[in-house]
């Protein structure tokens, strides 16, 4: 009954191989083995990395086996909340730090202190690293790699033009001050300094950061008012009047994606972006790449930045194989074969002992991706309280209201106060 | 065709000429219009032999040099090859047209010919269906496949096109059969047809046209679709060609867009085969049949 | 009587299937829908019952609702009268017997092949951006387009040309209802000396009617439901400002973005109302022109 059970399924499941499979008589002996369901987001280059670690690690677990399941990022999460509401979700499930919160908070996600550090052991990743799974108090997340904001730049374009590209310690002025000099000097016609980043919200974060603030306190309440938000409204109005940044009605062709953003169409020398990104966006750009800080707050400011998990492996609370799972989470940040092969595709890892063990063998691009975490390292402030429920939600908002602004539709002073009405109503419906 | 040469001598010279002069415009026309369909396909051929750095920051259709190995690539990368989703695809899809075909065009018929308590109440439901945005049902749709064990199989996506779920496809037909002049089938009656035979001896045969119609779409639409694929197939063995080529490119990481422009390319090959084929009953269709009115 | 209840069991037996399906696969998932829109339900904890509040909600308090449906009205005034037009006079051309027919269809029906695919939003962006193709031509008459896919003023009409430029569906289907018309009304009325246009207006276009008017209300149902089109170019945001913000658009990211498939699910049965409306409207109008043989 079982046999005819499973050749059902597997024929259904499949066409070709499949009724090879049956037509030759093999049996799918799957009884004792243990099958389990990997879920992640990624291009078809972390798809083959983390294949091969799955494969890893079933040579050397016999009766495990991890069916992988990859989509891109916009296609990911319809799936998984489908599968999450039809409680159905895979076992090990790829996190993003905004989702986590939401996941967790639900009910759906397993918290995995219980199998700290005699399973999981993920002491060298340090507090921080650790503390950035944590939800609510335990840990729901292992960073599969270290990251944080970063400006990249075009470096070809800046040494055409003979402008000194901005480094860790330029301030916000002084880098409106770059970009407009960029914008004049290049030879390049429809080409600016930087990229519109009024919309991009951990812009906003580090800039409020600076001054104290926050985008969220830790009772889940907006970190900041009216007028601080207009105050970065105008910043980057005035970046659009002084041709220091792209107008918007060329910013408004970023959707978002790396393909579409203004560094990769040729429109603008900088973009506001994440440090693991600079691969991806080389491929995508004939000229050479390279990155550095987000602005500074000038002397006496805070640090704006914080090192956040590119993204993280989480079990599903409804895993039949709970330590099974934690033990794969493990192989794949603490392992040395599987670090080899996964390089800092998802990020350097946060493992000290694996960064150290990799860093020879990684090319120039994965080096300074490396050099980059630890430049950043010394100069982060703590994790941000963690995003209320509707975060995702304002930052859209952020965008919008950035749009119409930029488009003339409203003024930097009333931007600000729309826009904390519009989030406070979003926060109050959660 | 014996008519038109009868007809050739009555009219004047000048209208020959006129309508050489209509007809080489309407090919100039077609031949214009057609520039602006094949843009899209030229540019995706462009692109899947471009150098990777060149698909976005070149406004040029020309690449800088040919790079044929996207398709290479392409095709055998993301662990299982494409070859494999391109059979997934045609499993599925060749399930739904026969599936869709045989019975929509059953209750179509009943819709279209029979008479019976209900039929107005009943139509207006079926057209509702059509009504309801899919992401609302998504949700309940999936646990109750959950709860028959099929998620992860095909039967989601081709057991509901044997239950005529697709009601475009239903009032197509019937707007069809409706036009089939009714003297037929009542000629058939008083000879003792029952309706069955009705529908395989009178109305099938002179449907050809939208049964090739209904074929085309529903290979096309199941082909192309993404979403209940992207629900109910999990693991990337059973994935379809629509899945595979989400899976080349993602934000977070390193894009083959080469990869993802020469599969594009290929995953348009079958559609287009299947389409050409099929036309031929859809232009054949009646005039062979002889239909008289 | 019992020659009526025959009839009807035969008519049923034809009908298994769709009762079958509409039974077993559609009802449930369809009330469970409308169940949902009077709870609160974020995806993953159990829905919770909340009365009418999601309705009030839309009808008193929701700014993007508003927006969404003028963009949405917006579409489906603009859209569906232009692509069936399109349609029908692509169609009519098709339908003569020209060498190369085949080809030529296969042709126009290609971009309806491309559908959604990653591969068009790439190339829709390219197109009308401010330095696209589409300016550049422009350029060579002296007019100097703006960026109109991010232009807020603007983008809509991008989503209206990659709607009209698919055409391909509607297409065929007027194929098939002229191929359906018998050659001899056409040789009858030439007989009689007809002009072309008489023929047209005369027999083409009534015989034509059942066909005109399904392409119609499908059509119009799909623009009312139109997704596709702006989640792909837009990546979902609906942007710029909210001048592609699809009214499905925004009921798929209130429930997958925003974890309110309760609110999505009243939003979805505003819209069942909506089209429902419309839909009942042109049955009814169709007694007035729509011819059929019956």
């Amino acid at each position: 009954m079982t046999t005819a059970f499973i050749d059902r399924r597997t024929l259904l499941k499949t066409g070709a191989s499949a009724l090879a499979l049956t037509a030759s008589g093999v049996p799918a002996a799957v009884a004792q083995e243990k099958r389990l369901r990997m879920y992640w987001w990624g291009s078809r280059e972390r798809a083959e990395r983390t294949f091969k670690v799955n494969d890893l690690y079933s040579a050397r677990n016999p009766g495990v086996k991890i069916d992988g399941e990859t989509l891109s990022w916009g296609d990911y999460w319809p799936r998984l909340a489908t599968q999450a509401a039809g409680r159905n979700a895979p076992d090990i499930i790829q996190m993003d730090y905004r989702y986590i919160f939401e996941y967790a908070r639900r009910g759906a996600l397993l918290a995995l202190d219980e199998f700290m550090p005699a399973v999981l052991n993920i002491a060298d990743f340090g507090k921080d690293a650790i503390d950035s799974g944590r939800v609510d108090g335990k840990v729901y997340g292992v960073s599969l790699g270290l990251n944080s904001t970063a400006i990249l730049y075009n470096k070809t374009a800046f040494e055409a033009a003979g402008v000194n590209p901005p480094t860790h310690e330029t301030t916000w002025a002084q880098f409106a001050e770059i970009c407009a000099e960029l914008t004049k000097a290049t030879k390049k016609e429809g080409f600016w300094g930087s990229q519109d980043g009024g919309g991009v919200e951990p812009g906003l974060e580090i800039w409020m950061r600076q001054r104290g603030k926050a985008l969220y306190t830790p009772e889940g309440k907006l970190g900041f008012d009216a007028k601080d938000i207009a105050e970065w409204y105008g910043y980057w109005d005035d970046m659009r009047k002084r041709k220091a940044c792209v107008p918007p009605d060329v910013q408004a062709l970023d959707r978002g994606s790396n393909d579409s953003a203004m560094l990769s169409l040729g429109k603008a020398a900088t973009a506001f972006e994440h440090s693991n990104l600079l691969v991806g966006y080389q491929t995508l750009n004939p000229q050479k790449l390279s990155m550095t800080m987000y602005p500074t707050g000038g002397p006496g400011a805070k640090p704006g930045q914080y090192l956040k998990p590119s993204q993280m492996w989480s079990v599903y609370a409804r895993t039949k194989f709970n330590e099974e799972a934690a033990r794969i989470v493990n192989f794949f940040v603490e392992d040395q074969e599987a670090a080899k092969v996964l390089t800092v595709e998802r990020g350097v890892p946060a493992s000290a002992a694996m960064r150290k063990f990799i860093t020879p063998d990684l090319n120039e691009l994965d080096q300074q991706s490396i050099r980059y975490i630890s430049l950043v390292s010394d100069r982060v402030g703590p994790l941000p309280a963690p995003p209320p429920n509707g975060a995702g939600e304002i930052q859209r908002t952020l965008r919008r209201i950035n749009e119409e602004v930029g488009f003339a539709r409203t003024t930097v002073n009333a931007a600000g106060k729309q826009f904390i009405e519009e989030a406070q109503s979003i926060l109050a419906r959660g | 065709m014996t008519d038109g040469m009868h007809r050739r001598p009555i009219v004047g010279s000048g209208t020959v000429v006129r309508a050489r002069a209509l007809s080489l415009g309407i090919h100039l026309l077609l031949c214009g219009t057609s520039l602006v369909m094949l843009y899209p396909l030229l540019w995706m051929l462009a692109s899947s032999c471009k150098p990777e750095n060149e698909i976005f920051s070149s406004m040029s259709i020309w690449p800088s040099r040919l790079d044929f190995d996207a398709y290479v690539r392409g095709w055998s990368g993301l662990k299982i090859g494409f070859g494999r989703f391109f059979w997934n695809s045609l499993v599925i899809s060749v399930l739904c047209v026969i599936g869709n075909v045989l019975s929509c065009s059953l209750a179509a018929y009943a819709f279209a010919r029979l008479r019976f308590k209900g039929k107005n109440f009943w139509f207006a439901l079926m057209l509702g269906t059509l009504m309801l945005p899919y992401h609302v049902t998504l949700i309940p749709q999936y646990i109750l496949f959950l709860s028959l064990d099929w998620v992860d199989t095909i039967l989601p996506l081709v057991v509901p096109k044997y239950m005529a779920t697709d009601a475009f496809f239903i009032f197509l037909m019937v707007q069809f059969f409706r036009g089939i002049p009714r003297e037929l089938d009542e000629a058939a009656m008083m000879d003792g047809c029952s309706p069955w035979r009705i529908y395989r001896k009178v109305i099938l045969p002179l449907s050809l046209p939208v049964l090739a119609t209904a074929a085309i779409f529903t290979f096309i639409f199941t082909w192309d679709d993404f979403f209940a694929p992207l629900i109910y197939l999990n693991d990337i063995g059973s994935y379809t060609v629509q899945l595979g080529l989400r899976a080349f490119v993602d934000s977070s990481g390193k894009s083959d867009w080469g990869a993802l422009f020469a599969m594009s390319v290929l995953v348009l090959v079958p559609v287009v085969a299947f389409f050409l084929f099929f036309q031929r009953l859809l232009i054949e269709g009646v005039a062979t049949t002889g239909l008289k009115r | 009587m019992s020659r009526a209840s025959a009839n009807d069991t035969r008519a049923y037996l034809f009908l298994l299937p769709w009762f079958a399906g509409f039974f077993c696969l559609t009802t449930g998932p369809t009330l469970a829908s409308l169940f949902l829109s009077f709870t609160s339900f974020d995806l993953i904890q159990a829905p919770r019952w909340i009365g009418a509040a999601n309705y009030v909600r839309i009808a008193t308090n929701d700014v993007s609702f508003i927006a969404s449906l003028k963009v949405t009205f917006f579409f489906v005034a603009f859209a569906v009268p232009l692509k069936l037009g399109f349609a029908l006079a692509v169609a009519m051309a098709l339908n003569k017997g020209i060498r190369g027919l085949p080809l030529y269809r296969a042709i126009f029906y290609l971009p309806s092949l491309l559908g959604a695919s990653v591969a068009i939003a790439v190339l829709w962006r390219k197109l009308f951006s401010g330095d696209g193709l589409v300016n550049k031509v422009l350029a060579l008459v002296g007019i100097h387009g703006p960026s109109w896919i991010s232009d807020p003023d603007y983008s809509i009409y991008t989503l209206v040309v990659l709607s009209v430029w698919q055409f391909g569906s509607p297409m065929i289907i007027f194929l098939a209802g002229l191929r359906q018309i018998p050659h001899d009304v056409y040789e009858a009325a030439s007989l009689e000396g007809a002009s072309k246009r008489r023929q047209f207006f005369k027999i083409t276009l009534p015989l034509l009617t059942p066909v005109i008017f399904f392409n119609a209300i499908v059509q119009t149902i799909d623009a009312f439901k139109a997704f596709t089109p702006a989640f792909i170019i837009s990546e979902g945001t609906g942007g710029p400002v909210r001048s592609t913000l699809f009214y499905t658009l925004y009921l798929y990211q209130e429930a997958f973005a925003y974890f309110r498939m309760g609110y999505a699910a009243a939003l979805a049965w505003v819209l069942v109302l909506i089209i429902a409306f419309f839909t009942a409207v042109s049955f009814i109008t169709a007694r007035y022109w729509v011819h059929y043989d019956d």
